[in-house]
């Protein structure tokens, strides 16, 4: 028992040490999401340290925050978490008189549907789901029926996301990707397990690899995923399927739990300001929501066709919104029907 | 003799209760209340959760699963038997080739599921290999399939089998093999006959310690399997994460839990203790 | 015994990306990692001093008397589903720190780590006393000595290489878990699975190669070392 008592201590002792005397700020990221000096530059400005955490879904970010006692200060959910993040009442209200650098934000983004006061969340970076495929495939996919054709079978993944897959489904029927009908619902499933024998697997980022190497031909991907692939292999090509698509974006939130509200303030703004956000939307090939860091691009990169949809193309996409739990349950069940058929 | 044992358990017994016993009760509660808009859990409480468990598309899953952990149990006794056997009887090196054998076990385990991943890919190094010389013309498709899981499963247990089967080799008194093939059997029939009835307490042994897992695995039937497989491990890990339903991740847990539980004290009681 | 050779080398093979040592370098360089291994470290060296201990005690009393409520705890404990553990602990600590004003953190995760790994400890000493003389310990109480006696200057130093290898798994279970770490680690205990976990999502990456490989080496060495400690403490046994 000493031994327990002893060592508890002893790691409790370590990690207060290690805080050093300099103020902490503990940021909650995606992976891959900041270039390479982005943090270190903001430490040596304020003199501060940043613990630096990352995610790969924004359910497992939202299981950690949770109970208001992550130790997390700043967060960035996807745009579909914002409202119900607001309910559990995890957000902190933006003052917006501490950010300067929020005029810096391109139009789209200054109001958007999920929050439009932008009293809760910033919007960081934004993506959309679309098919990315080789060049060499005999039949050029436009659409999301062309994904249930057998030109491409056994070469052909979708992503392993239940949103997704519904999405690209109800699309086909000309729903919307945020349908809570149950009847739409169950024909999105059947088609899903219609196309399941034609799937190679079910992958979410890690199929990159694949697609680059030529193992798969054509697969459902995200925007800005595809984007990097296409730099490492040019004979990629990436489209927005004809009958519509799914819209993400990535926001900067602060939690209500924070302690370190004033330094989270100036991470908000350092991350608004035109050269830091161009700086890392340059070196992870994302698409930034900070139009005064879009000016800042080079050409090829401000008008990437793939990371800033034109205006036409975007017509045709949709947001995701948060879903009740009604709707939650059912598309729960048919994706597990899917998964195991 | 007594009042020492209870001192020597006591410290065990608070950490099971404390850190067993009471998160399991928490979870047993949980099991009863509905789930919340976003997670978590709240009132009402109901025993809706449990019901649902009983529906045939999850009775389905709990089958296939029974299936593959059972054919990879089979095959990783298969495979370990032979290897425990060699090494307990005409080895020299004993506790070196044994720790060998566990070594891959001891890098991490997601990096050797993904270092099978890229070795069974179209373009991994199996197939390159076997195109190269002539012997299939197009890619074998060995990833993102019922085989692949099993095979990931095999490997990934198989320490767990090996080491059983070899501590109850171990103890195996040569001379009673070298009595067998005196008496004129070969070696094959002497190790078959003599050998493997003696070692049953480590086949059991290890066949628990592999099966149980199986059944519970989430990663290796999520990264082999491509995503398209759904076993018991994946739709518990499904609830609690992405579905964000825990009463009823909570509810099909207990109820596997419980069902495993007594299956194996009838196995218990049928060996002899190998615990 | 093919096997043994292949399954050995299975995932070395998988590494050969070219033969260059830059990626080595940068897994030297990468500071996340090093912390990463670090927190592995010093979570899986807390975790196996804890649980070879309790495990070990707790294995000598199951040896004398039977005790069904541990176990079946012990059981249950190996029958558990690895996110059942993870979800239950992480539930329980949650519900203690609306208490005390602690958080989730690197102690959450070595209380969890020797609730999962006690049972290993216990199975691996629990067998090896299975195969002890009882003899041995009637013969040192005839003599005059104390239960305590017995159990301090008998029992346990011809149980050392139990206890070893007791310990030896328990470091290895511990440092190898992912599910269970994380869901209860908090803010400043990410583990090298979880990092590892995190950088072969992206595909395979030379980097997580060049990390296996070395880590591979590096255990290989403390195998033979220990071996060859083994040997010769085995020897001056004989002599």
């Amino acid at each position: 028992m000493n031994r327990r008592i002893f060592l508890f201590g002893l790691s409790t002792a370590l990690s207060s040490c290690t805080s050093g005397r300099k103020p902490r700020l503990n940021v909650y990221n995606w992976d891959n999401y900041v270039a390479r000096d982005t943090i270190g530059e903001f430490e040596r400005r304020h003199g501060c340290r940043v613990r630096y955490g990352v995610y790969a879904s924004a359910e497992e970010m939202l299981a950690k925050v949770l109970t208001g006692n992550s130790g997390w200060d700043v967060v960035f959910p996807s745009n579909s978490f914002v409202q119900p993040m607001r309910d559990l009442d995890l957000l902190l209200p933006l003052d917006r008189g501490k950010l300067r650098n929020a005029g810096n934000l391109e139009r789209r983004f200054r109001s958007p549907e999920w929050d439009p006061g932008l009293n809760w969340c910033i919007p960081y970076m934004h993506s959309a789901t679309g098919i990315i495929y080789s060049n060499s495939v005999a039949r050029v996919p436009q659409s999301w029926a062309d994904l249930w054709t057998e030109s491409y079978s056994r070469r052909l993944t979708m992503l392993d996301d239940p949103a997704e897959v519904f999405a690209a489904c109800l699309k086909r029927f000309g729903c919307s990707i945020n349908s809570a009908d149950d009847r739409e619902l169950r024909k999105a499933r059947d088609l899903a397990i219609e196309q399941k024998p034609l799937l190679r697997a079910y992958l979410n980022e890690e199929v990159r690899d694949q697609v680059v190497a030529g193992d798969v031909l054509v697969a459902q991907m995200w925007a800005q995923v595809a984007q990097v692939a296409i730099s490492s292999n040019p004979h990629l090509s990436f489209v927005f399927p004809s009958e519509g698509f799914a819209l993400y974006a990535d926001n900067i939130s602060i939690l209500r739990e924070s302690k370190h509200r004033e330094l989270a303030y100036e991470f908000v703004d350092y991350l608004l300001e035109a050269r830091t956000a161009a700086a890392i939307a340059s070196e992870v090939h994302a698409a930034t929501a900070n139009g005064a860091a879009r000016e800042l691009l080079p050409q090829s990169e401000r008008n990437n066709a793939i990371l800033y949809p034109s205006a036409e193309t975007l017509r045709r996409g949709e947001w995701f919104r948060a879903l009740s739990v009604t709707a939650q349950r059912l598309r729960d069940r048919y994706w597990t029907e899917i998964k195991s058929a | 003799m007594i009042s020492l044992s209870r001192w020597f358990r006591a410290p065990a017994e608070l950490v099971m209760l404390l850190l067993f016993y009471l998160p399991l009760a928490m979870v047993f509660g949980y099991s009863f209340l509905t789930r919340g808009a976003y997670g978590g859990a709240s009132r009402p409480v109901t025993v809706e959760a449990y019901g649902r468990v009983f529906d045939l598309l999850y009775l389905r899953i709990v089958f296939r699963s029974i299936s593959i952990a059972t054919a990879s149990t089979a095959i990783c006794l298969v495979a370990a038997f032979p290897l425990a056997f060699y090494i307990a009887r005409f080895a020299r090196a004993k506790t070196l080739l044994i720790n060998l054998v566990t070594l891959p076990f001891w890098t991490s385990f997601l990096i050797r599921t993904y270092a099978w991943m890229f070795l069974l890919r179209d373009t991994g190094l199996i197939n390159v290999v076997l195109q190269r010389i002539g012997l299939i013309s197009k890619p074998l498709p060995l990833l993102f399939n019922d085989g692949a899981v099993i095979l990931g499963l095999v490997y990934g247990y198989l320490p767990f089998m090996v080491l059983p089967i070899y501590a109850t080799l171990e103890k195996l008194d040569p001379a009673l093999l070298d009595a067998a093939e005196d008496l004129g059997a070969t070696p094959w029939v002497a190790a078959w006959k003599v050998a493997v009835p003696l070692a049953k307490p480590g086949i059991i042994a290890g066949s628990i310690l592999v099966f149980i897992p199986c059944l519970g695995a989430y990663l290796t039937p999520d990264l082999m399997g491509g995503g398209k497989t759904v076993m018991l491990g994946n739709l518990v890990q499904n609830q609690f994460t992405a579905a964000r339903d825990w009463p009823f991740g909570a509810a099909i847990s207990l109820v596997f839990m419980g069902a495993v539980f007594v299956v194996m004290r009838l196995l218990r009681n049928y060996a002899e203790d190998s615990l | 015994m093919v096997l043994g050779v292949f399954s050995f080398n299975a995932s070395r093979i998988a590494n050969w990306n070219g033969f260059t040592l830059d990626w080595y370098l940068q897994v030297f360089g990468d500071s996340l990692l090093w912390e990463g291994t670090l927190n592995s470290l010093i979570i899986a060296t807390a975790t196996t001093a804890i649980a070879t201990a309790l495990g070990t005690l707790a294995a000598y009393s199951l040896w004398k008397t039977k005790a069904p409520v541990l176990t079946t705890s012990l059981y249950l404990s190996l029958v558990t589903p690895e996110v059942l553990t993870g979800v239950s602990l992480l539930l329980l600590f949650q519900l203690l720190f609306r208490l005390i004003h602690l958080r989730l953190g690197m102690h959450t995760v070595i209380l969890a780590h020797v609730s999962f790994s006690l049972v290993y400890v216990v199975l691996v000493v629990l067998s090896r006393l299975r195969q002890f003389d009882r003899d041995l310990e009637d013969a040192a109480l005839d003599l005059g000595g104390t239960p305590w006696q017995t159990f301090w200057h008998v029992t346990l130093p011809l149980l050392v290489p139990g206890i070893l290898a007791a310990a030896l798994l328990c470091f290895t279970v511990s440092f190898d878990d992912y599910v269970i770490t994380s869901l209860v680690a908090g803010i400043d205990s990410q583990t090298l699975p979880m990092l590892i976990y995190a950088m072969a999502r992206k595909g395979v990456s030379p980097e997580v190669n060049a990390l296996s490989v070395l880590i591979t080496v590096v255990l290989g060495a403390l195998i033979l070392a220990a071996d060859r400690i083994e040997q010769r403490s085995s020897a001056k046994l004989k002599a």
